[in-house]
């Protein structure tokens, strides 16, 4: 009996898990992940310029009222305002709004975000924006207000934004 | 006594156990880094060294088009050089008579060249078709910029897709 015990004692200290397969599947799969992995990820924003086309007919049972926002980013500060032929001046002149620059010199697009969260609560249907940057604003700052101007904490805003030059 | 010293240095003698323990641990971590940055899309874009796109927390993917790339020194339609960039300024572009530059008649050729293909097509289909993949150097000022998209603009891409880093 204990010479039986003993014999099963040493065959259970003899087992020892062979790794060596797994460390050859490991060196045939790090190649192939390290050759299929990408360190930058590449995404695209759609924007237009502006051009010449027929306005479409929607229905009059479709028919939401639609604001365009316009936003300039100008030397010093960001001027709003609104466009659309369904409402009257003066409700479009209650939309214009100058936002300065902070004491950073850099522009305040959590007060435009603001400012937009507002419109969108009142005209639901406005998806378009038209961006107008001074000439010299740098790409990176209309980046970040396009995504300023598409989406703010997680909040659809207005996703067609559409990049000008200013006229004048 | 010498015999003996021998034996004994021989008996006392342990073979030696590779540790493959530690190797796998690091083998596991290096597998799940990259099992985290796999990537099923091949980038068919190659970044220059003096191109560094802006980052953005934009979800959407790129699609397959005409590559426009300013970079801080260049101008590329894919892999042709249309004109240098000195101090933020397009060389042999006039903003006055952007027909005349090389980067119009080079994307001019590429939308009639796509037009001729896709002549079977419906118009509106067409028109979806046309667009520029834009890669810009994050520093460019929009001036620049504006030069460039007006240009394209004109020769019949009014669509844009501005390539940027995931955020």
């Amino acid at each position: 009996m204990l010479g039986g015990g003993r014999y099963r004692r040493r065959q259970e200290e003899d087992t020892d898990l062979n790794m060596v397969p797994i460390m050859n599947l490991f060196l045939v799969l790090i190649p192939f992940l390290l050759m299929s992995a990408s360190f930058f990820h590449i995404k695209a924003i759609n924007t237009s310029i502006p051009v010449l086309a027929e306005s479409q007919k929607e229905s009059q049972k479709e028919k939401k009222v639609k604001l365009t926002v316009v936003v300039e980013l100008q030397k010093d500060k960001v001027k709003l305002s609104a466009l659309g032929s369904d409402v009257s001046q003066q409700e479009l002149e209650r939309w214009d709004s100058t936002i300065p620059m902070n004491t950073e010199q850099t522009y305040q697009l959590e007060a435009m975000a603001d400012y937009l969260k507002d419109m969108k609560k009142v005209y639901p249907a406005s998806d378009t924006l038209i961006l107008i940057p001074a000439e010299n604003v740098i790409y990176d700052t209309i980046i970040q207000t396009m995504d300023v101007a598409r989406r703010f904490e997680d909040e659809p805003l207005f996703p067609n934004v559409v990049l000008s030059g200013s006229v004048g | 006594m010498a015999l003996g010293k021998i034996r004994h240095r021989k008996s006392s003698f342990v073979m030696p156990r590779l540790m493959i323990t530690s190797m796998m641990d690091m083998f596991t971590i290096i597998l799940i880094f990259l099992l985290f940055s796999f990537s099923d899309k091949q980038e068919h874009l190659i970044l220059e060294e003096d191109l560094n796109l802006p980052k953005s927390t934009i979800k959407a993917d790129y699609t397959d088009s005409i590559k426009l790339v300013l970079s801080q020194n260049s101008l590329k339609l894919g892999e042709e050089l249309l004109a240098p960039i000195k101090n933020g300024r397009i060389i042999g572009l006039d903003p006055k008579n952007p027909q005349g530059s090389l980067l119009f008649r080079r994307l001019q050729e590429a939308y009639e060249k796509a037009r001729m293909e896709d002549e079977g097509l419906a118009q509106e289909n067409e028109t979806k078709k046309n667009h520029i993949l834009f890669l810009c150097d994050k520093n460019h000022s929009f001036k620049t910029i504006n030069e460039i998209i007006k240009t394209a603009g004109m020769a019949g891409y009014p669509n844009f897709q501005f390539a940027v880093l995931k955020q």
